[in-house]
C-alpha cells in the first residue's frame, strides 16, 4: 500500500536528497533574489551627480554641464513623434564659414557666436520669430585669418553671472552683458605674429573664465589661462611646455604613471630650446568636477608634425591634465600619445562618469581619442582602466595598461624622405574635436567620427614666426569599407559597441542626446538627423542649407516647448575644400582632407544660418 | 739610357709634391686614424707591389726590343724538331708568368679583404654619434645623445674626442653628395632616402679637412668640412659650451645687430638657439664665432671674411643658397658685431 | 644639296638649337642690386584711365627661365608657402593653381602680394626674402597653374605625387584679363 516500503534504500536517499537539492536552490534564489533587490549600486555608467545637475530646461554652456554629457532631460520629442519634427524658426548668421559653435539659451535668450569676425548674437526667444535682441561685434584684427590652421571657426560661448564670455580669433577674451550686450572687458592674450589665434569655447569654473589658445601648427607655446570673471585679470597661466614652474608643477603633482614623474620634464624630453616652439595648446575641452575639485583638459600636438625633428616624449604634449581650478597646480598629467606621430592633440572631450570597472564603482573621465582608442581613466589619480578601439587603427596595437605606454606599429611611424601609405587612422584622427554625448538611459555614449586613412610623407620643417610649422606632405582617404563617416554608440560599461551607423561623409558635427531616446547629429552635406538612441535607426532628417559641423542642443523655449537648435554651415578643417574654394586636383590641398572629400563642393555649399526644431504647436 | 734622365728627374718632382703630400690637412697619405692607417697601408703594399711589376715589365720590354737578333739559321725542311726546346721553355715561362701573376693578385685581394674587414671592424665600439645631413653645399651636423636636451646642432664642423670611435650617420636631403676626410677614412656617400653609416676615429690631434666627394651641383667644389680632433677634456668642455643656447649681446651695438638679424632676411634661413630665429634653410649659427671655417671650409672665420660673406655671398660662392640680403652699411656693422661674439 | 653644304647647315642648325637652349638654363645667381628691382606699378583691376600700362619687362627674364622657377620652387618650400597654399591646391591660402586670383596674377601682382601681404592674413615678407628670390617665388607661382612655358617649368616631384607636374598643369589663365594685363577677380 505504502509505496515507500517497497523502494529499496538508494532511491529512497536518492529522492531525499534530490527534494532537499531543489529545496535549499529555491531557498538561496529567494535569498538572492532579495539581495539584488536591495543592491544600491547601479551596475551601469552615470554622469558624475556634482558634475552634472538636474537639467533646467537651459543649455549655459557647449557641454550642457561640467560633466560634458551633453545630455537633455526634455522628453516632448521622443521616439514616438519626432517624425513630425519641424523648423520653428531660422536665424542666418551673415557668416559663410564653418560653424562649429553651439548656441547657449540662458533664460529665454538664445546667444550665438560665429566665426571670424566672431559677432555675438542674443535672440530674444520670448518674442515670435526669435528677433535679435543685441549684436555685439569684436571686431578682431583681420590678418588673423592668415594664422588660423582650420577655418576661421569659434566653437561657442559661456554663461555665467549675467556675462556673456567669448573669445576671438585674434586671441582676445571678452566679457558682454548678457542684457544688453555692452562689453565689460576685454583681455588680450596672443599674438597673431606669433601664429596664435583662439578658436575654443571658454569654460567658467568658480569665478574664473578658462581660456586656452590654438596655434600648434605655428610653432606656438600652449597654455591655459584663467581669468578673474569679474575683471579679466589673469589669475594664473599654465604653459603645456618647459619647466616646472611655467607648467605649473609642483608639489600637488603626483602621476600614477613612471613616466609622468621626473623634473622638468618639459624641457629635457625636447632637443634644446625646441619646447619654446613645441605646441601643446588647449583648444578643445575642459571638464570640471566639483567634488574632487580638479579640471580636466586636454593638450593638442607638439610642433612641427615631423617626429624626427622632436626627438624625445615631447612632454607635456599630447596628454590629458588634471588641474587644481583655483591655483592651476597641476594634480596628475597622463600623456596619451608619447612623442606624437600623427598630429593626434588629446583635446577631445572629457565626459565625467562613475562606471562599474571590474565590478567597482570607479569615478572616471571618458575620452574617444584622436588616435582610435576610447580611454577610461580614473579620474582621481590619472590611471588608464581601459583603452578599447572604436574606429581601424593600425599604427599601434594598444596600450599596456601597467605602464600607460602606447605601442605603435615601427612600419607606419613617418620617415623624412619616404612615403609611408596606408596610416589609420589619419590627422585628424578617428574621431576630431567634434564632442560625443552621454546619455544616462541608455548608458550608451554616441561617438561621431570618421574613416579615414593617409599617406604621409616627413619634410623639413622651417620655424619662421607668423608661418605655419608643420613638415609634413599628407594625402587623406577613405578607410576600409569606403565610407568615410560613422556615428557609434559606445557601451563603455560593455567596452564595446552597441551599434553604430555609417554614413558616406565624415561627421564633424557633434552630438545632442535626450531624454525622449534620441540622438540628434548633422551631416556635412546638411542633413540633421534624429536617430534611436537604443538601436541607431533613422527617426527623422532635415535638409539644411549647407553641411552641419555644430554642435546641436536642446532646450525648454519661453513656451515651455522643447527646441532643438543647430548652426548649419560647412567648413572647419573637415570642410575647407569648400569654405576656401581649394582645389582638389592637388591631393594635399587643406593638409589632404580635400582628397578624402572631393565630392564635398557638388554636396554642399558655404552657409550660416541657424535652425531651431519643434514639435508643431497644438494652437 | 737616354730615356733615364727625364726619368729621374720626374722621380725627384715627384717626391717633393710627396713631401707636401705627406703631411697634409686632406691627405689621405696622412693618417691620423685607424682606418685612414689601414688604408693607407694598403695603398702603399699595392703602390710597392705594383710598382715592382710596372718596372719588370718595363725591363723585359726594353730587353725584348733591344736584344740583338739571333745569328744562325734554321735549316730548311727541319722547322719543328729544331724549335722543340725553345717551344717549352717559354711554355714554362708563360706559365710561371701566369702563376705569379694571380698570385699576386690574390695576395693583394687577400690583403685588400682584410683591410676592409678591418675598417668595419670599429662599429661597435662607437661612443659617440654624429648625424650629418649634406645639403647643397654645406653640412649639417648634429651631436646626438640619449637625453633629448643634450643633443645639438652645428654646421661645417665636426669635433671629435682623440681616440674615441665615433658612429657618423649621413643622411642628404637634395642630390648625392660623399663624406669624405682623407686622413681618418674613405668615402662613403650620402643619398637622398636612405640612411648611409660609417665609423672614424681620430688617434692623433690636429685639424683636418673633409671634402664632398661626389659632385652634386655648382659649388660641389667648394663644400669642405672641419674636422678636429682635441683630447677627450677639451672635447667635453667644448661640448658642454656647444649646448648653452646664444650669448646674449652684451653692448648697444650687439644688441642692435640682433634685433637687425631678426627683422631682416636672416631670420628667415638661420637659427639661433635662445632666440626666436629657428629655420633650418641654413646652418645653425648658435656658435658660429667658435668655427675654424665659413661657408664650409670656403673662407677661414674672421669677422672679415664674415663681412665679405654677408655683404656680396654670390661673389664668393656664385649659386650658393645664400642671397645677398642688401644691408646697409651700418646694420651690417652690428650684424657682425653679434655674430662674432656668438661664441 | 651638296656635302660641304649639308654641313654647313647641319652646323648652323646645331648653332641654333645650342643657342636656343642657353636662355633656359642660363643663371644668374646675383641677381640685380637690391633696390633696383622693385616691380613697376602694378595694378589691382582691368579698368584704365586711358591707355593700359604696359607690362614689366623683368616678366621675361624670370618666367621663362627654368633655373629661377626651380629656385622659386625651393623656396617656395623653405619660406613656408606651401603650409599655407599646400602644392597649389590651398590650405589656410587661397589656391594659386586654379583661375582665381584675388589680387592679379601677373608677374608683378603676385610680386607685390608677397612683399606688401594683404589684408586678410598674407603676411608680408618686405625684407624678409631678397627681392631677386621673390621673383623667382613668384615665377614658381605662375607655373602652377600652367602660365610659364613648358620648357621652362618644374617636372614631376620626388616626394609624395600630389598632382601633376608644373609642365603638364593645362593652362589656367583667368577669364577676365586684358592683353599683358592682370587678371583680377576682386569681390564677386
Amino acid at each position: 500500500m505504502f509505496p515507500f516500503r517497497r523502494l529499496n534504500r538508494e532511491v529512497d536517499v536518492r529522492m531525499v536528497r534530490r527534494a532537499s537539492a531543489v529545496l535549499v536552490s529555491m531557498i538561496a534564489l529567494c535569498g538572492v533574489g532579495t539581495a539584488v533587490a536591495q543592491d544600491p549600486s547601479p551596475a551601469r555608467a552615470v554622469p558624475a551627480p556634482s558634475a552634472s545637475p538636474p537639467d533646467d530646461g537651459d543649455w549655459a554652456m557647449p557641454a550642457k554641464n561640467y560633466a560634458s554629457t551633453r545630455y537633455s532631460e526634455l522628453d516632448e520629442v521622443n521616439t514616438g513623434n519626432v517624425r513630425d519634427l519641424q523648423v520653428a524658426f531660422t536665424f542666418s548668421t551673415g557668416v559663410d564659414r564653418g560653424q562649429e559653435a553651439a548656441p547657449l539659451v540662458v533664460g529665454g535668450t538664445m546667444y550665438i557666436v560665429t566665426p571670424y569676425p566672431n559677432r555675438l548674437f542674443a535672440l530674444d526667444l520670448t518674442k515670435p520669430g526669435a528677433p535679435v535682441k543685441w549684436s555685439f561685434e569684436p571686431k578682431p584684427a583681420a590678418s588673423a585669418q592668415g594664422v588660423a590652421c582650420c577655418d576661421y571657426v569659434n566653437r561657442g560661448a559661456a554663461f555665467a553671472d549675467g556675462r556673456v564670455f567669448i573669445n576671438t580669433l585674434d586671441g582676445q577674451t571678452i566679457a558682454v552683458e548678457a542684457e544688453t550686450g555692452r562689453e565689460i572687458w576685454r583681455t588680450r592674450l596672443g599674438d597673431i605674429n606669433k601664429g596664435e589665434t583662439i578658436t575654443m569655447a571658454p569654460l567658467v569654473v568658480k569665478g574664473k573664465v578658462l581660456v586656452g589658445n590654438s596655434g600648434g601648427e605655428f610653432g606656438v607655446r600652449g597654455w591655459l589661462t584663467a581669468l578673474d570673471a569679474a575683471t579679466g585679470k589673469i589669475v594664473w597661466k599654465a604653459y603645456n611646455t618647459g619647466p616646472d614652474s611655467d607648467v605649473l608643477i609642483g608639489a600637488d603633482y603626483k602621476p600614477f604613471y613612471d613616466k609622468e614623474k621626473g623634473k622638468d620634464l618639459g624641457v629635457t624630453t625636447w632637443p634644446p630650446n625646441a619646447w619654446e616652439i613645441g605646441g601643446g595648446t588647449v583648444w578643445g575641452w575642459i571638464s570640471y568636477d566639483p567634488e574632487l575639485d580638479l579640471i580636466y583638459h586636454g593638450t593638442a600636438n607638439p610642433g612641427p608634425w615631423n617626429p624626427e625633428q622632436r626627438p624625445g616624449d615631447n612632454k607635456w604634449t599630447g596628454g590629458i591634465f588634471a588641474r587644481n581650478p583655483d591655483t592651476g597646480q597641476a594634480r596628475w598629467f597622463y600623456q596619451v600619445v608619447p612623442h606624437d606621430l600623427y598630429d593626434h592633440d588629446a583635446i577631445n572631450e572629457l565626459v565625467l562618469l562613475d562606471l562599474p570597472v571590474k565590478g567597482a564603482m570607479r569615478k572616471t573621465v571618458v575620452r574617444p581619442e584622436r588616435n582610435g582608442y576610447v580611454y577610461v581613466l580614473d579620474r582621481a589619480t590619472g590611471e588608464v582602466l581601459s583603452a578599447d578601439p572604436y574606429a581601424t587603427i593600425n599604427s599601434s596595437t594598444g596600450v599596456d595598461l601597467k605602464t600607460g605606454v602606447l605601442a605603435m606599429v615601427e612600419a607606419k611611424a613617418p620617415k623624412m624622405g619616404k612615403v609611408v601609405r596606408d596610416i589609420c587612422p589619419t590627422a585628424p584622427g578617428s574621431k576630431d574635436w567634434n564632442p560625443s554625448s552621454f546619455s544616462p538611459r541608455t548608458g550608451l555614449l554616441y561617438i561621431p567620427h570618421m574613416n579615414l586613412c593617409m599617406d604621409w610623407q616627413s619634410a623639413e620643417a622651417n620655424y619662421i614666426a607668423g608661418t605655419p610649422y608643420i613638415g609634413a606632405e599628407v594625402r587623406m582617404f577613405a578607410g576600409p569599407g569606403g565610407y568615410r563617416g560613422e556615428l557609434s554608440a559606445w557601451d563603455p560599461v560593455k567596452r564595446a559597441k552597441a551599434w553604430s551607423v555609417k554614413e558616406d561623409l565624415p561627421l564633424w558635427s557633434g552630438t545632442l542626446s535626450t531624454a525622449g531616446d534620441l540622438v540628434f547629429y548633422g551631416t556635412m552635406e546638411g542633413w540633421f538627423k534624429a536617430v534611436d538612441a537604443r538601436t541607431g535607426e533613422e527617426l527623422w532628417r532635415f535638409k539644411t542649407g549647407s553641411g552641419i559641423i555644430g554642435q546641436p542642443i536642446a532646450y525648454r523655449g519661453p513656451d515651455g516647448r522643447e527646441y532643438i537648435a543647430v548652426l548649419s554651415g560647412v567648413g572647419g578643417w573637415a570642410g575647407a575644400v569648400v569654405v576656401g574654394n581649394l582645389d582638389p586636383r592637388d591631393a594635399t590641398a587643406a593638409k589632404g582632407f580635400v582628397n578624402a572629400v572631393a565630392d564635398l563642393k557638388e554636396k554642399s555649399t558655404k552657409g550660416g544660418t541657424l535652425y531651431v526644431f519643434a514639435l508643431p504647436s497644438r494652437r | 739610357m737616354r730615356a733615364r734622365a727625364p726619368m729621374a728627374l720626374l722621380c725627384i718632382g715627384g717626391l717633393a709634391g710627396c713631401e707636401r703630400v705627406r703631411h697634409g690637412v686632406q691627405s689621405a697619405l696622412d693618417p691620423a686614424g685607424h682606418q685612414a692607417g689601414r688604408i693607407a697601408d694598403l695603398w702603399w703594399l699595392f703602390l710597392a707591389v705594383l710598382a715592382a711589376v710596372y718596372a719588370l715589365v718595363l725591363i723585359l720590354l726594353l730587353v725584348a726590343a733591344f736584344r740583338p737578333r739571333r745569328r744562325g739559321r734554321v735549316p730548311v725542311g727541319s722547322a719543328f724538331p729544331q724549335e722543340a726546346p725553345t717551344e717549352r721553355r717559354l711554355t714554362r715561362v708563360l706559365v710561371a708568368w701566369a702563376v705569379g701573376t694571380t698570385a699576386i693578385i690574390l695576395t693583394l685581394t687577400g690583403f685588400s679583404y682584410a683591410v676592409d674587414r678591418d675598417i668595419l671592424s670599429l662599429g661597435h665600439r662607437a661612443e659617440l654619434t654624429v648625424e650629418i645631413t649634406a645639403k647643397q653645399w654645406w653640412w649639417q651636423v648634429k651631436y646626438d645623445d640619449p637625453v633629448p636636451n643634450r643633443s645639438f646642432e652645428t654646421a661645417n664642423e665636426i669635433r671629435l674626442p682623440v681616440g674615441v670611435p665615433v658612429r657618423v650617420i649621413l643622411k642628404a636631403q637634395d642630390v648625392i653628395h660623399s663624406f669624405w676626410v682623407p686622413n681618418l677614412h674613405g668615402k662613403t656617400d650620402l643619398i637622398p632616402g636612405r640612411v648611409n653609416e660609417t665609423v672614424i676615429v681620430a688617434n692623433r690631434e690636429g685639424r683636418f679637412r673633409g671634402q664632398c666627394a661626389e659632385f652634386c651641383g655648382f659649388q660641389h667644389a667648394n663644400m669642405a668640412l672641419d674636422v678636429v680632433a682635441v683630447p677627450r677634456a677639451e672635447f667635453d668642455a667644448w661640448r658642454e659650451s656647444q649646448l648653452a643656447p646664444a650669448v646674449a649681446p652684451s653692448d648697444e651695438q650687439s644688441q642692435e645687430g640682433q634685433r637687425v638679424f631678426l627683422t631682416s632676411a636672416c631670420v628667415m634661413c638661420h637659427t639661433i638657439r635662445g632666440t626666436t630665429a629657428a629655420s633650418r634653410v641654413g646652418p645653425d649659427l648658435t656658435h658660429i664665432a667658435t668655427r675654424p671655417s665659413l661657408a664650409a671650409g670656403t673662407l677661414p672665420y674672421s669677422k672679415g671674411n664674415l663681412a665679405g660673406w654677408i655683404a656680396d655671398p654670390q661673389r664668393i660662392k656664385p649659386g650658393s643658397q645664400m642671397p645677398v640680403t642688401g644691408l646697409s652699411a651700418d646694420q651690417l656693422q652690428s650684424v657682425l658685431a653679434y655674430l662674432d661674439g656668438l661664441k | 644639296m651638296s656635302s660641304p653644304c649639308r654641313r654647313a647647315v647641319s652646323l648652323l642648325l646645331f648653332a641654333a638649337f645650342a643657342l636656343a637652349a642657353c636662355d633656359r638654363e642660363d643663371r644668374e645667381p646675383r641677381g640685380a642690386p637690391v633696390g633696383e628691382s622693385g616691380p613697376g606699378a602694378t595694378v589691382q583691376g582691368t579698368l584704365y584711365a586711358g591707355e593700359p600700362t604696359p607690362p614689366d619687362p623683368r616678366r621675361q627674364e624670370y618666367e621663362g627661365n627654368a633655373y629661377h622657377i626651380s629656385q622659386g620652387k625651393q623656396l617656395y618650400v623653405w619660406f613656408n608657402c606651401g603650409t599655407c597654399h599646400a602644392n597649389g591646391g590651398g590650405d589656410i591660402g587661397p589656391p594659386l593653381m586654379d583661375d582665381v586670383w584675388i589680387y592679379g596674377d601677373s608677374l608683378e601682382n603676385i610680386f607685390a602680394t608677397i612683399v606688401q601681404g594683404r589684408p586678410n592674413g598674407m603676411p608680408s615678407f618686405r625684407n624678409k626674402i631678397p627681392e631677386t628670390q621673390i621673383w623667382e617665388i613668384a615665377a614658381y607661382v605662375r607655373s602652377m597653374s600652367g602660365q610659364t612655358p613648358t620648357a621652362a617649368s618644374p617636372g614631376r616631384n620626388d616626394s609624395l605625387n600630389a598632382k601633376p607636374a608644373e609642365q603638364r598643369t593645362p593652362k589656367a589663365e583667368p577669364k577676365n584679363s586684358n592683353p599683358g594685363g592682370p587678371g583680377v577677380e576682386g569681390r564677386q
